[in-house]
């Protein structure tokens, strides 16, 4: 497949930071060993460059290999992933002369299974996806079909209010203007519910959760050293994949991600059993911005959101 | 013996049947996609138009996601009375379990017969039929030819499958499975066109699978590079030490204890762990892997290297769970045929 | 629900331990009468009460979770009160987006004097949570 444009330039780019010895590694992505993935690329070889890719499978937010690197780091970053980098140096968590910042404007990630239930097909049967402006072409066995790119971009980048990198160095490609904040949908469906039905929702989604924690490792603000699940003395919830544990843990999980989730939707990609993860932290980056007026990772300057307090802030439901 | 075959709208009713002298299981999709083995609810049988394997293996059958291995009570005297569950007796029959994950039981069963008989895995063994269905169009995922089984492998079932437009193909491969066949009321004689249809089905399927491991030179090839830490380390970069893999592969079965105890009354419940979560070998003094390649390497080495050392096997059907669910798709049948081609 | 004749609801408290866990003392060694249904846990401060606390304490089976600080301003460590004001805010509008009833997490201001108004939060809170009925959140059979 012919790199684009935008893909040579970060070959290009990738290369000489590794060669100049500006950084000792780059974090990006190359094609995935299956179709239709692509897989985080982790090099201190500048040979490696040549494979990095950007396309509308990049899935994984790459800021969450920054906690865990030591040294100089030039990192690809879509939109979401450079908020995500913002709020890692509002923790001081990573500093920010140590990185070079690949900003990639992001069209969006094809969500694989809105594409499949589309077209009828599973993705073995598909051989190429090609997007083209505003349109994605499916080729399944000699039959092909167009659709709409936003009937099979990943809800999260539907809902996204900015995929062009803030932050960064070097942007490679044309900023984009992302979606304002709008109704979430699977939220304000939940809404709708009375608070029993909800309940009973996440009850249900929560009985398939095998805790592997792919969600928590996939998220960059998850990285506590020894998470709360993992203390035995007091040992907060069971380490047993019962509903209600599971469903505890990813309750606190998104509550102490407040102010520092930017809503890249990794963690929902990430579960295996497809529980709708974003229904969850959406809410709390949601609630963070209505109540604060805090948009999780775009000011770099600020102090980390419960780090700060105003005099002025809501306290009605206080007795 | 003359083959036989079934009509794929006989199938409810022969499920009717064995239901009445057997819990039976069969595949289930959610609907957010996801896939397992569930007890059948009389009626559906929608998965008869599914090609490939469920998203939690078969395994969670016999060592489910929560076993309570007894409860226990103090007593006045202060002793502590021990209330062991009844052995289970219940016959189960699992039908359409794929040839990777009847392997991988087959496997499972070394490590639990070994030394130590466990009470709670091989009475559930003992007790439950496989009545398994070929997968007519992989995964790409999938590489179970290279691990001596192949998407039609028989040998770890009772009933083999095998989809030939409107009917299955059935084949005895035990003689449980051949005494069922004796009961069945709704089979028909195959004749050479449905025997020839059903060697075209496999033989296709065979050369769907395009992931090819050398699984010969692998064990020595793991063993000469195990000490080789820059390349474990440059392997590992990418993987988040999440539980997906473990948990999701079927020849995994490392697991945790745990007591829950409330005044003096309590049970003891045994559940899955994974090798790759940060903590599993942490100890008061140290943790022997608490670097991401150790635990990635222990991972590898013991499917490919300590276990069949051991039980003269390797502990991977090529089911492809780990690569397809993988968050950041780490592969491990292109790791390994890297390695391979490294020599 | 409220059929169960012999259920009284179960509460935990978190008081800081400079106000409020004064303010309840107090409420006590006046002989004020209140409900008897709350068990207190002392804490520091009202910033040291973590959605964990919280979430625990309703899986035990609590069937309402208080946490009492200082009133802002007057927090023994300056700022935790204020803190914890936010981290509140933010647990209760997400949980009750869950469907847990807002009347089984609340909050209040109590300083050392106020031993009346201790009481009177806990016996509001308890008159709330028996309307409610008992916590089945975590419970297996539905």
């Amino acid at each position: 497949m012919k790199s684009s444009s935008v893909e040579q330039k970060l070959r290009q780019e990738a290369g000489e930071l590794l060669s100049s010895g500006k950084v000792e590694y780059i974090i990006g992505f190359e094609r995935g060993s299956s179709k239709f993935t692509t897989t985080p690329l982790i090099t201190r070889d500048k040979g490696d460059a040549s494979r990095l890719v950007i396309d509308p499978f990049i899935s994984v937010n790459l800021a969450r290999f920054l906690t865990e690197l030591k040294g100089r780091v030039g990192i690809v970053a879509k939109g979401c992933d450079s908020r995500s980098i913002v709020a890692l140096i509002q923790d001081k968590k990573v500093i920010r002369e140590n990185l070079v910042i690949l900003g990639v404007p992001c069209s969006g990630i094809i969500d694989l299974s809105k594409l499949e239930r589309l077209t009828e097909r599973d993705r073995e049967e598909i051989q190429s996806i090609t997007c083209n402006g505003e349109k994605a072409s499916v080729d399944s066995g000699g039959r092909k079909v167009e659709l709409p790119l936003n009937d099979v971009l990943s809800d999260s980048c539907l809902e996204c209010e900015f995929p062009t990198p803030q932050e960064y160095d070097i942007l490679l490609g044309e900023p984009r203007a992302g979606t304002p904040r709008a109704a979430r949908g699977k939220i304000e469906e939940l809404e709708a519910l009375s608070p029993e039905e909800r309940w009973h929702f996440w009850e249900k989604e929560f009985s398939r959760c095998i805790r592997c924690y792919a969600c928590r490792n996939s998220c960059p603000a998850c990285f506590c050293p020894r998470c709360f699940v993992e203390e035995s003395e007091p040992q907060w919830i069971a380490a047993l994949p019962r509903w209600q544990e599971n469903l505890i843990f990813q309750v606190i999980r998104s509550i102490h991600l407040a102010g520092r989730c930017v809503d890249c939707g990794a963690c929902e990609r990430a579960c295996p059993a497809n529980i709708p993860l974003r229904s969850l932290v959406r809410k709390i980056y949601d609630v963070v911005d209505d109540l604060y007026h805090f948009k999780a990772g775009t000011d770099k300057g600020s102090t980390p959101l419960l780090a700060h307090y105003e005099s002025t802030d809501p306290g009605d439901f206080i007795r | 013996m003359a083959g036989k075959k079934i009509g794929k709208n006989e199938i409810a009713r022969l499920l009717a049947d064995w239901k009445k002298e057997f819990t039976v299981f069969t595949p289930k999709r959610e609907p957010d996609n996801s896939s397992k083995m569930v007890e059948w609810d009389g009626k559906d049988v929608s998965f008869l138009k599914w090609h490939r394997n469920t998203t939690v293996p078969c395994k969670a059958l016999f060592l489910p996601p929560v076993e309570e291995m007894f409860r226990f009570q103090k007593t006045a005297g202060g002793h502590y009375y021990i209330d062991l569950p009844p052995v289970e007796k219940q016959k189960r029959l699992i039908f359409g379990i794929r040839p990777c994950d009847a392997r991988a039981l087959s496997l499972l069963d070394k490590v639990f017969e070994d030394t130590y008989e466990d009470p709670y895995y091989l009475p559930r063994r003992a007790n439950t039929l496989l009545v398994g269905i070929g997968c007519a169009s992989p995964y790409d995922s999938c590489f179970c030819t290279s691990l001596a089984g192949g998407p039609f492998e028989s040998q770890n079932v009772d009933l083999l499958l095998t989809d030939i437009g409107s009917e299955f193909l059935v084949e005895a491969a035990s003689e449980a499975g051949s005494s069922l066949l004796k009961e069945c009321k709704y089979l028909n004689e195959a004749n050479e066109t449905d025997e020839e249809r059903a060697r075209d089905v496999k033989e296709r399927s065979r050369e769907k699978i395009t992931r090819r491991l050398d699984t010969e030179s692998i064990s020595g090839r793991l063993s000469d590079i195990f000490e080789d830490e820059a390349y474990w380390e440059k392997i590992a970069a990418k993987c988040i030490s999440c539980g997906v893999c473990t948990l999701l592969c079927p020849t995994c079965y490392c697991f945790d204890i745990s007591d829950e105890i409330s005044r003096g009354k309590g049970h003891r419940l045994r559940s899955p762990d994974s090798c790759s979560f940060t903590e599993y070998t942490k100890m008061p003094m140290e943790n022997p892997r608490a670097e991401k390649w150790r635990r990635l390497r222990n991972r590898v080495c013991h499917k490919y290297v300590f276990y069949p050392m051991n039980f003269g096997a390797t502990a991977c059907t090529g089911c492809g769970r780990c690569i397809r669910l993988c968050p950041v798709k780490w592969d491990l049948s292109k790791v390994l045929s890297d390695l391979a081609g490294k020599a | 629900m409220r059929g169960e004749s012999n259920w009284e609801p179960k509460l935990i408290g978190f008081l800081c331990r400079w106000c409020s866990y004064a303010g309840a003392d107090l409420a006590g060694t006046s002989r004020m009468k209140y409900p008897p249904n709350l068990k207190i846990v002392r804490v520091p401060c009202s910033s040291r009460v973590d959605v964990l606390f919280i979430l625990k304490a309703l899986q035990m089976g609590f069937d309402g979770v208080l946490v009492s600080g200082c009133h802002p301003g007057e927090c023994h460590y300056q700022t935790g009160n204020y803190y914890a004001r936010r981290r509140l805010a933010i647990i209760k509008k997400f949980l009750e987006y869950l469907g847990i009833a807002p009347e089984r997490v609340q909050a209040s201001w109590v300083s050392a004097s106020e031993g009346g108004k201790f009481a009177e939060v806990v016996a509001k809170m308890t008159e709330e949570i028996r309307e409610l009925g008992p916590n089945r959140l975590f419970a297996d059979e539905k």
